[in-house]
């Protein structure tokens, strides 16, 4: 039986900062993120002796396994305040002292040997997937250009590096920001957890297993209705060139869409709003993606039709209908739209990384983890929302935390969808021949 | 309308047709080759050298069974995917046409699974004999995108077929001809500006190409040469376009051969220009088009006609199976104009010793097997084979003695 999971808790839900610590927030990171290091290479050289014990014994020894606690929770603090997800300067290691953001370990227990042995190619993908959430969280595997890659694109290294600005003018941590920096940060603790044998159970890439605050109301959101995780192998196999006719709709459909969407801004400009026809246009063009791009990354099964219609596909994006808009917010919306395409830009690799790994899964399985399929959801629905906002279906800016509104059991209230438009029966002939 | 009538009115049409057809083809038959000409018969192990010829005779038998095991796995693929393949329509939210793409993408995918094996033996084959110089990597990414070419092919024609379908209930197989038709001279138009062609930088080869156009009638068709170096050894050489599109393409490959060899080769191509043998290709297209697509409207009838996606697999196995079961009248005709086109390069250059030397060094260096077994050459030889094509050159020399 697989262990409790490593869970995180978040004490603190203050969000105001300092400006002077946010000003110097690297600087002020410097010591312990020297440290850090330290306890990081004591850490390579320790991991081989932890890991031949763990397979002898069955048991991560205490002293070992302490030692890695210890790292894995230091580590997640000096990183939650190099990023802003915390306000107070962390304590140093070996303290015990409370903290806004910690972790809890499940008692030691016996492992699978297999488990262990294979651990570091086991622990391969969960380590690619932290890497890409976090950018730059972590004590090891740091020399490969793919990782370099993924550092530069981490979700919660993009967030921290837009929270900056805006701590720095508002005196305050977004909170859709800070909300994925503690899945991103918490996904990396439990697969470094994972990688230094302080549990047998794999990490969760569901964002709803992390704390966050309820996602605010939002005019555009995305629901999961109906998915057993059932993936079809063959259509699985073939994912990429059955998308091929819709990739060349799209294109046809964009370049429309481009031309609609100058149009709509130039009405929104004059009117304060987008003309009805537009937006349902718009409107139907963001869907027609949004069921598009989930059948690609596998986070839904069904082949999608190409015409966007509301409530057509298995995942679903409701977008409201059009509201008034600042004429300011619509004219700078190019510029306004730059953070939002910074997180998603972020996102983008871990949904593209979470397809890879979907893919291969439903390949021999016939199934995806939800943890796969929610996390992707999540950067779905971010992308929806952010292409909402580019094309003035809705004033409300992208909601960055991975909060309801990703998966079917936490999705607010959205009407049910209505059947696919396409239902086979058993066909006659068939029926003639039972 | 009694069904009495109606019988009879699909009876007379497809009288019509069939007689329409007829008259088409006998025209398109046509060939400039004398009536009376006799080929000599020749006997292989004096053309070409025993080894040579084991060469390549075990060469392409290899490819002959896995060609013959591929047709058959294909048909029983399909044939399994018509009956059972409707249940797919489960896995899509889209409407009967998108429904229909997914059926007809998916059906192309199991086939081409099935294909998977006998195509990595041939390439296999192949690499042993130092045909190909394309790496394994290539060959099958390559071939993963050429799939995605395929899906996008398959859906315009279940577009066309589906919508008309909808629209015009059994009838649609006239006007999706028409479209289908329509794109095929579209398709041979365009070819030759998606080609990566260059001039071949060779006055000799320039002149000479220039002096055969003229001989021929079409001097305004300016040759072109194809780097394919480094996917193959093969040589190689076709004609393609129509209008101002029409090229003669020369690989690479076939440019340190004899001159008066390159010649035959150029007028060989000339010739299939010159004799419209792609406009008359597309000609049999549509008459091929025809019977192929009322078949499907009448025998997907029964599922509910192509409007329902469920009649796509089935349609998918009519269409497949046509193919396959008219390769034999399809070979026939190719080789009825590649035999034309033979006799222009003779008339042309009249160079009956480079004939011979070209179909030889073909054996010699792209291993193809100058007498394949009769049954094989008549079912599916798309090309008269080298010794036929050596035996029109020693008839030619028989026929102008000086």
């Amino acid at each position: 039986m697989p262990s409790e999971p490593v869970r995180i808790t978040v004490a603190d839900a203050d969000l105001q900062r300092s400006r002077v610590t946010v000003l110097f927030r690297l600087i002020l990171a410097i010591p312990h993120l020297i440290v850090l290091g330290i306890f990081a290479a004591i850490a390579i050289v320790l991991a081989p002796f932890h890991w031949l014990a763990t397979l002898f014994s069955g048991n991560p020894p205490d002293a070992l396994a302490d030692y890695f606690r210890m790292l894995v929770r230091y580590s997640l603090q000096v990183y939650a305040y190099l990023y802003l997800t915390t306000a107070r300067f962390p304590p140093w290691p070996g303290t015990n002292d409370e903290y806004a953001i910690d972790v809890s370990f499940p008692p030691a227990a016996r492992q699978n040997r297999w488990s262990v042995g294979f651990r570091l190619l086991l622990a391969l993908p969960a380590l690619l997937l932290a890497s890409a959430l976090t950018g730059g969280f972590g004590f090891g595997f740091n020399g490969s250009a793919t990782e370099s890659a993924l550092q530069g694109s981490g979700a919660a290294a993009a967030a921290a590096f837009l929270a900056w600005f805006a701590c720095l003018v508002t005196g305050r941590m977004p909170q859709g920001l800070r909300d994925l920096q503690i899945y991103a940060l918490g996904y990396a603790t439990q697969a470094y957890s994972y990688l230094f044998l302080l549990t047998d159970q794999y990490p969760n890439a569901a964002p709803r297993a992390y704390p966050s605050a309820p996602m605010p109301d939002h005019p555009v959101t995305l629901s999961l209705s109906a998915d057993d995780l059932r993936r079809s192998r063959l259509t699985t196999f073939f994912r990429l060139p059955l998308a091929v006719p819709h990739l060349i709709w799209l294109a046809l459909w964009s370049i429309v869409a481009l031309l609609v969407a100058i149009a709509a801004w130039l009405a929104a400009l004059v009117r304060g709003q987008v003309p009805a026809a537009l937006h349902r246009f718009l409107a139907a063009y963001v869907r027609y993606t949004t069921h598009f791009t989930a059948f690609l990354y596998l986070t839904a099964n069904a082949f999608p039709g190409f015409t966007g219609t509301a409530g057509s596909y298995p995942a679903e994006a409701t977008i409201a209908a059009p509201e008034r808009q600042s004429r300011w917010t619509v004219l700078t919306r190019g510029i306004l739209l730059l953070p939002a395409f910074v997180i998603l830009s972020a996102l983008g690799g871990i949904y593209g990384l979470t397809a890879i790994f979907a893919w291969w899964i439903a390949l021999f399985t016939g199934r995806i983890p939800r943890g796969v399929r929610d996390a992707g959801a999540f950067a779905l629905r971010y992308s929806t929302q952010t292409y909402a906002y580019a094309l003035l279906l809705t004033p409300r800016y992208p909601y960055a935390g991975p909060g309801p509104g990703t998966s079917a059991r936490n999705a607010p209230a959205a009407p049910e969808p209505a059947p696919p438009s396409y239902i086979p029966d058993q066909p006659v002939w068939t029926r003639e021949a039972e | 309308m009694t069904r009495r009538r109606r019988v009879i009115l699909i009876v007379a049409g497809i009288a019509l047709l069939v007689a329409v057809e007829i008259v088409v083809a006998t025209r398109l038959w046509r060939t400039s080759v004398p009536s009376d000409l006799r080929l000599p018969s020749l006997d292989p192990a004096r053309e070409f050298p025993a080894g040579e010829l084991r060469r390549a005779e075990s060469f392409d038998a290899f490819g002959r069974w896995t060609f013959l095991g591929s047709q058959v796995v294909l048909l029983a693929t399909l044939a399994v995917y018509a009956k059972h393949g409707w249940r797919f329509a489960r896995e899509s939210a889209a409407g009967p046409i998108g429904t229909g793409f997914l059926l007809g993408m998916l059906g192309i995918g199991i086939a081409w699974l099935t294909q998977v094996p006998f195509s990595i033996a041939d390439f296999w084959w192949a690499k042993d004999h130092g045909v190909t110089n394309t790496d394994w990597a290539t060959f099958l990414f390559g071939d993963w995108a050429a799939l995605g070419g395929q899906f996008a092919f398959v859906c315009f024609a279940l577009l066309v077929a589906m919508g008309f379908s909808r629209l015009l209930r059994r009838s649609w197989w006239l006007p999706a001809t028409a479209v289908f038709a329509g794109l095929a001279v579209l398709f041979a138009f365009v070819t030759p500006l998606l080609l990566d062609l260059h001039e071949p930088h060779n006055p000799r080869l320039e002149a000479d190409a220039a002096k055969i156009a003229r001989q021929q009638g079409v001097s305004g068709i300016p040759l072109k040469v194809e780097e394919v170096r480094s996917d193959t050894t093969a040589p190689n050489a076709f004609a393609v376009g129509l209008g101002s599109t029409r090229r003669v393409v020369l690989w690479d490959t076939i440019a340190g051969f004899p001159r008066g060899e390159v010649r035959v080769v150029i007028a060989h191509e000339y010739g299939h220009q010159a004799r419209h043998h792609i406009s008359k290709g597309l000609g049999w297209s549509v008459l091929f088009l025809l019977p192929t697509t009322l078949l499907v409207a009448l025998l997907t009838w029964r599922r509910g006609g192509l409007a329902r996606p469920e009649a796509v697999p089935l349609a998918l196995l009519i269409v497949v199976v046509l193919q396959v079961f008219t390769t034999p009248l399809r070979s026939a005709i190719s080789r009825h104009m590649e035999a034309e086109a033979d006799w222009a390069a003779l008339q042309t250059t009249r160079d009956p010793a480079a004939m011979r030397g070209l179909f030889r060094n073909f054996t010699d260096v792209g291993y193809s097997d100058p007498d394949p077994p009769g049954w094989f050459q008549t079912l599916f030889g798309d090309h008269p084979s080298g010794l036929q094509r050596i035996e029109m050159a020693e008839a030619w020399e028989r026929a102008h003695p000086h």
